[in-house]
């Protein structure tokens, strides 16, 4: 019962991260660029620690197994029952090696790019990791919520203290903040609820135990808690304003981050705790979600479609993109207990975790892909670009790939995804799976449309940006330059990725689908 | 014999002028008179009540010689005071020495 | 089960997808620098897809039993519930006949391709990536064009290999993308006419259209995922899931209870509706022609259009569960209107490329109609053979306009090598300013040709072969068989109004093709350019060739689907087509027994097809006979009048205007979704739900400041003035405390003898 390979992934970079504060300047003797090169490739170095070890765990996973792998289970405040308990399933464990992977590639993105209070970025990107891997791994509650809180005050960080001041960091910062706050306190009161209903804050115990069996308002109450602050988190309409704002301002790495894994929390939360804690509830109030899910990924891709700034509008993307994440999982809530349908909601499980990742991957990708070309250009809105195309196939190359995964593009991750959810849901709620699929047509809409014509095709004119920055030299001049090494590097893993899961999906499928279809019929045999 | 009566009416006149002249002198030196004088209108009404009450014991006497020996103390302690005093302000006038003013 | 005896060339199924998507891979990361290298790596991967593609047909040809026991490579690939999907290629009578075309009309494309690109020719000093370029000049961005049809040709050869829908799916996809970058290939394009669609533009509206149809067979195959609990084909196809899908029906609002097949069908044929441009979603396949014209040709004949026709061939006992049901209605109707709507359109037509774009959708309503009736072999049958006629046609049809190029260039001499024939590019080092002082010149435009006969012999011969066939001229042309044996299948199984529809499409079709070959090669050259085309470019020596062999299967493709009981032809004519696609439809329980002769339908081929043909010669030969003005600068080729533009009046502009669909759904749906867009961006941030959580904030703000007033003036207020009192009292005591010993002593006099005299006074 007691495996440290999960509180080395975890707490590896918190190591890191305490170990940039250190004086080495002064006790090397270096001056302060030599200091900060050093703090820049340590993080990065760090970072490969937890990469490292998740990619030798997923190795050493065994699909075939039920439950929880790699457990560590000992008393952590033992007058209030609170263990320190990790352990990762099927669910989690691609999601922790997501987390890892992005962390990694974000710092190392960022190391060429970040010229200002390097070691307190560093410091605080680091220390975010912990508290992602932290939720993923964590399966009690009070742990969870830990976890959950200390990685939102480094975002706040990351987007007040380093994003671009035209884009209002502070006022984006502090909605984030406060606005996952307000769903922290749901959750803190629901978690209390369940210790006062069953007993333990063990989120395996409380799923076998299922709190407030015989009180449906109460397990009402308390699902809606849950649910509100991972609404929150995913971001869910009517809850998805917060997301704009915030990817707008945060830097490059900092959007990354948020649409890559911090977007991931919340439908986690929803796949992790509502469905296995509150199953009844989940089952009457699966067509609530199904429907915010639906909205989302309508609403959202209109919206995209109305935008001019190329973040904003991937900001939005997310959100419709997300709701393919809900509508899976409200199907599977509505499936929960029925033996017929026990594949179909596992499959729609499967789309949403699937999702999961590959917005990870893709979205990441596209951060990524829209901070190579603002720190080029400095600007981000569509209007100025087009024809880039002929001036930087590279870049074209690689922003084709992600956007096509992006869109859902089968053969590429994305499609997998939307195509299991929409499986699940078509056989569980069809009109609402039938409304659900026009957001396919939309989402190639905006990104053919918005994305690819307007800054890739066409014809370039010199006139728009008079200066571009190379940033292999740091000069400006009248041409844009391509994909620097660095760049490339950042980006092929993603890319990789995007293709491997688009060609044989099984690769995380194998994953999710065992998990999943031992917790539906876990559900269906109560 | 001379009654008690007269003693009082001597140590009470006393008392009176040595209070007038704690209260009302500028000289800290004749305040410090002053205190001398009550001190012995004090002693003189001890050793009368002793002579007229209660001859037997020397209760009075003692309290009188402790008067005085706490008399000979307090000029000693005031006047090193004083001349501290006037090292410092240059004077012994007591309504200069007001430090102690709310 | 009988592994042993599958001869081992069915191993190499795999590699026939693989070997283009290998050229693909190569060229994108490695050889993209070197374009011939390029070319040279996509042509060998299409043709080695093509010769084993060969040697694989061949053998399921000569091998019985193969309908029934169709070949299997699979794996299981995909996790899905509690059982994987099975994933994996398959060779039946019909994926074998669809490589006998597919690889084949793909590598003669590619060859074609080759000498349409310039490969080999210097690189145009004043070419951008972007642009077309100048004649005599190789494309800048060749490498990528091969890349892209190599994936193409990945695509398709997928698609007709594919063993299961899910399969088939991506492969359908793979192909949009490909057609998507292919439209667009000349992204930088622009036109001196603003409502001009141009080549981004197009790439955009064919892939959005098409999603459209790929959304809604999604959404039919994940029903039938559902329902089957597989995709694949084998699963599907079994007689008593049919049977289940038939019988059960699923509730659908307003229209009640409908069976599955029926639901399914209809939706997956919306896929199809897409990918083969019928009505309503027609309307991105003609403006698919700003692709080069190898692309169209690879669209519009061998490859997507056709996919969606394959679909629904492939998935025919599924649409043919319900007997007689409103799925096959559906397909009849839709798939005739089709037929006729775009042959209508194409009649007034000008431009070579969207004549025939037209006459594919109308051809391709041709198949589905068939489809709708049951004629399950004969649609088979004029897929291919469309697919050979409609490829040598689109690529001559790339012919003439090159050669009109080249004319061009040559009749204006110097200044005419530095013309750009549309607007040039902007603000950058092109050629643009010269453009302004020469007319543009349109050299698709079929006005602006007449007489290249004798100018580019090889083309003109291929093109009205090609043509031909098009038009179905009697007992040679492949067309002919095929057209008439959907016509005789229409006829004797008595529908009479898909009979009618169909025999005036034909009519049509015959009618526009000759309008075209006579505008185009016959008469006198209209214009300079016409004049000066020509076919002596070495480019034109791998452009010709493909022409040749494809005009030698346009005509003799159709003989192996003579029927038997042709008079006179069908004695020496075993009808191999219609054995093996009998086999698999035997296989399958779909009725497709060999029709016995009838007159009627063989009398209404022949006479419209000569007549249209006839009827087009006759209108347009005094069209084609008025000359070249020289001299006259004001007089262009472009203002001459239709010979129909008079006697139709009205009707002629809106055939022109293709019934104005472009502008209905550009108003309705594109105008219609960024309104909806704008609007609801605006509900987002502006007015509703970002003004919430703001007001929210702000709500919070107000509390927390009243707080603060209430905290500053009322919980502070009572601290302080506590202080304050205390602090007035002891200023006001402290005027008593003087410094002076005396004072207190005085005081403390005082206060004795008061609280003495008290003592005294006051009684005890």
């Amino acid at each position: 019962m007691t495996n440290s390979l999960l509180t080395v992934i975890t707490f590896a970079p918190l190591l890191g991260a305490i170990l940039t504060l250190l004086p080495w300047g002064r006790w090397l003797n270096m001056d302060r660029e030599r200091e900060e090169r050093l703090i820049k490739n340590g993080a990065i170095a760090i970072s490969l620690l937890p990469l490292g070890l998740a990619i030798g765990m997923a190795a050493g996973y065994r699909p075939a197994g039920s439950g929880f792998q790699f457990e560590i289970n000992v008393p952590w405040i033992a007058p209030l029952h609170v263990n320190y308990h990790l352990g990762v399933d099927g669910l989690s464990l691609p999601l922790v090696f997501l987390t890892t992977l992005l962390t990694t590639l974000g710092l190392w993105y960022s190391a060429r790019v970040i010229k200002t209070r390097v070691r307190e970025f560093f410091f605080l990107f680091l220390l975010l990791e912990t508290g992602m891997i932290g939720v993923f791994v964590s399966l009690d509650l009070v742990l969870f919520y830990v976890f959950w809180e200390l990685g939102l005050v480094p975002m706040y960080l990351l987007i007040g203290v380093w994003g671009q001041p035209k884009d209002r960091p502070q006022y984006s910062a502090i909605k984030f903040f406060l606005y996952t706050m307000a769903g922290s306190v749901l959750m803190l009161l629901a978690i209390i609820g369940i210790y006062l209903s069953v007993g333990t804050f063990d989120m395996v115990e409380a799923a076998r135990l299922k709190p407030f069996a015989d009180n449906f308002l109460a397990a009402s109450l308390a699902f809606w808690a849950f649910f509100i602050a991972f609404a929150i988190k995913v971001p869910s309409w009517p809850f998805h304003t917060w997301l704009p704002d915030a990817h707008t301002a945060a830097p490059t790495a900092g959007s990354v981050i948020l649409a890559g894994i911090l977007l991931k929390l919340g439908a986690y939360g929803i796949l992790r705790i509502n469905l296995p804690i509150f199953p009844q509830a989940f089952k009457a109030y699966g067509l609530v979600v199904v429907i915010l899910g639906v909205i989302s990924i309508v609403y959202g891709a209109l919206v995209s479609l109305a935008q001019w700034d190329l973040k904003r509008l991937i900001a939005y993307s997310s959100v419709s993109h997300m709701g393919y994440v809900l509508l899976g999982a409200g199907a599977a809530g509505l499936a929960v207990g029925s033996q017929e349908l026990l594949d179909s909601g596992a499959m729609a499980l499967n789309g949403a975790a699937l999702q999961m990742f590959n917005h990870g991957i893709s979205t990441g990708a596209l951060f990524f892909l829209v901070g190579v070309i603002y720190e080029r250009a400095h600007l981000r809105d569509l209007k100025m670009f087009g024809g880039l195309s002929s001036k930087l196939p590279y870049y074209y190359g690689l922003f084709a790939v992600t956007a096509l995964t992006s869109l859902g593009l089968p053969g590429l991750a994305g499609f997998w995804g939307e195509f299991f959810v929409f499986r699940g849901a078509f056989d569980i709620v069809r009109v609402w799976a039938a409304i659900g699929v026009i957001g396919i047509v939309l989402t190639a809409a905006y990104i053919l449309w918005k994305i690819i014509q307007y800054v890739f095709l066409g014809q370039y004119d010199p006139h728009k940006i008079e200066h571009w920055t190379d940033l292999a030299t740091g000069a400006d001049g009248h041409e844009p330059t391509d994909v620097a090494l660095f760049e490339k590097v950042t980006l092929w893993p993603l890319v990789f990725f995007m293709v491997l899961i688009g060609i044989f999906p099984a690769v995380l499928l194998n994953f999710f689908n065992g998990t999943f279809v031992n917790l539906l019929t876990g559900l269906a045999g109560k | 014999m001379v009654p008690l009566t007269w003693y009082l009416i001597l140590a009470a006149a006393l008392f009176c002028t040595g209070l007038f002249g704690v209260l009302a002198r500028k000289n800290a030196v004749a305040v410090l008179m002053g205190v001398e004088l009550m001190l012995n209108a004090v002693n003189i009404n001890l050793l009368a009540f002793w002579r007229y009450t209660a001859p037997g014991e020397l209760i009075g006497q003692a309290f009188a010689v402790f008067v005085i020996t706490v008399a000979a103390a307090e000029a000693a302690v005031g006047i090193a005071l004083f001349i501290a005093i006037y090292r410092l302000r240059d004077t012994v006038n007591v309504e200069e020495i007001d430090a102690m003013k709310g | 089960m009988h592994e042993s005896s599958t001869p081992f060339i069915y191993n190499l199924t795999i590699l026939l997808p693989i070997l283009p998507f290998l050229a693909f891979v190569l060229i994108v990361l490695w050889t993209n620098r070197n374009k011939k290298l390029s070319a040279g790596l996509a042509v060998a991967g299409v043709g080695l897809s093509w010769l084993i593609g060969w040697a694989i047909a061949f053998t399921a040809f000569g091998q019985h039993g193969i309908a029934a026991q169709p070949f299997r490579m699979l794996r299981a690939w995909l996790p899905a519930g509690r059982a994987w999907q099975a994933f994996g290629f398959m060779v039946d009578p019909l994926s074998a006949l669809m490589l006998l075309m597919v690889p084949f009309v793909c590598f003669l494309i590619f060859v074609y391709s080759v000498g349409y690109m310039g490969v080999g020719k210097p690189l145009g000093v004043h070419d951008q990536r972007g642009w077309p370029a100048e004649p005599g000049h190789v494309d800048p961005l060749a490498s990528r064009f091969f890349a892209y049809i190599a994936l193409f040709a990945t695509g398709m050869i997928g698609l007709v290999l594919a063993d299961n829908l899910i399969m088939l799916l991506i492969f359908w996809e793979i192909m949009g993308l490909c057609s998507y970058l292919l439209i667009g290939f000349w992204f930088a394009r622009k036109y001196a006419d603003p409502r001009k669609i141009t080549p981004k533009e197009a790439g955009l509206k064919a892939f959005l259209t098409t999603r459209i149809g790929d959304t809604l067979m999604l959404a039919g195959m994940l029903l039938l995922f559902a329902q089957v609990g597989s995709l694949s084909f084998a699963e599907i196809f079994k007689p008593e899931t049919l049977e289940h899908l038939a019988t059960t029906t699923t509730h659908i609002a307003l229209i009640g209870p409908v069976p599955w097949a029926t639901l399914i069908a209809i939706l997956i044929f919306c896929g199809a509706i897409g990918k083969s441009a019928q009505f309503p979603l027609h309307v991105w396949l003609p403006d698919a022609m700003e692709g080069p014209t190898p692309v169209s040709a690879l669209i519009h004949a061998a490859t997507m259009v056709s996919a969606g026709v394959y679909l629904i061939i492939r998935t025919f006992p599924l649409m043919a569960a319900v007997e007689h049901g409103p799925a096959l209605q559906f397909i009849a109707f839709i798939g005739a209107f089709t037929a006729l709507f775009a042959a209508t359109i194409a009649v007034a037509q000008n431009d070579i490329k969207k004549v025939l774009a037209y006459s594919t959708i109308s051809q391709l309503g041709f198949m589905f109609a068939a489809l709708g009736i049951g004629a399950y072999v004969a649609a088979t049958f004029h897929l291919l053979t469309h697919a050979f006629f409609k490829a040598l046609l689109f690529l001559g049809s790339g012919s003439v306009i090159h050669g009109m190029e080249h004319g061009h260039h040559h009749g204006h001499g110097e200044a005419g090598k530095l013309v750009d024939w549309d607007i040039g590019a902007h603000g950058s080092q092109s050629t643009s300013h010269q453009s302004t002082n020469l007319p543009s010149f349109d050299p698709q435009d079929m006005r602006n040709m007449g007489g290249l006969f004798r100018r580019m012999p090889r083309t003109a011969w291929t093109f009205i072969i090609g043509g031909l066939a098009l038009s179905g001229f009697p007992f040679v042309t492949a067309g002919f068989w095929s057209k008439d044996e959907i016509l005789a299948d229409a006829w004797v199984h008595g529908h009479t109004v898909v009979f009618v529809t169909l025999a005036v499409a034909a009519l049509l079709t015959a009618f526009y093709t000759a309008r075209q070959i006579t505008l185009v090669f016959f008469g006198k050259p209209r214009t300079a350019a016409a004049e000066h085309a020509g076919e002596e470019d070495s480019i034109f020596r791998w452009m010709t060739i493909p022409l040749m062999v494809l005009a030698v299967f346009a005509i003799a493709f159709g003989w192996i689907g003579i029927p038997t009981t042709f008079p006179l032809l069908g004695r020496f004519s075993s009808n191999p087509f219609h054995h093996l696609m009998g086999s698999l439809a035997e296989a399958l329980h779909i009725e497709a027994a060999e029709l016995p002769f009838a007159a009627t339908p063989l009398l209404t081929s022949i006479v419209v097809a000569l007549g249209g043909l006839l009827l087009g010669w006759l209108i347009y030969r005094g069209v084609a006979e008025i000359g070249r003005r020289e001299g006259d600068a004001s007089w262009s080729p472009l203002h001459l009048a239709d010979p129909l533009a008079r006697p139709l009046g009205r009707i002629y502009t809106v055939l022109q205007n293709k019934y104005y669909f472009d502008e209905l759904y550009g108003k309705v749906f594109v105008k219609g979704v960024q309104r909806l867009a704008n609007w609801l961006f605006r509900f987002d941030d502006a007015w509703i739900i970002d003004p919430i959580v703001d007001g929210v904030g702000e709500l919070w703000r107000r509390i927390s400041e009243f707080g603060h007033a209430f905290d500053v003036r009322v919980v502070d207020g009572i601290v302080n003035g506590v202080g304050a009192v205390t602090a007035a009292a002891g200023s006001a005591a402290r005027v008593i405390q003087t410094g002076r010993a005396q004072n207190y002593l005085l005081v403390a006099l005082v206060a004795l003898s008061v609280v003495l005299g008290a003592f005294l006074v006051l009684p005890k």
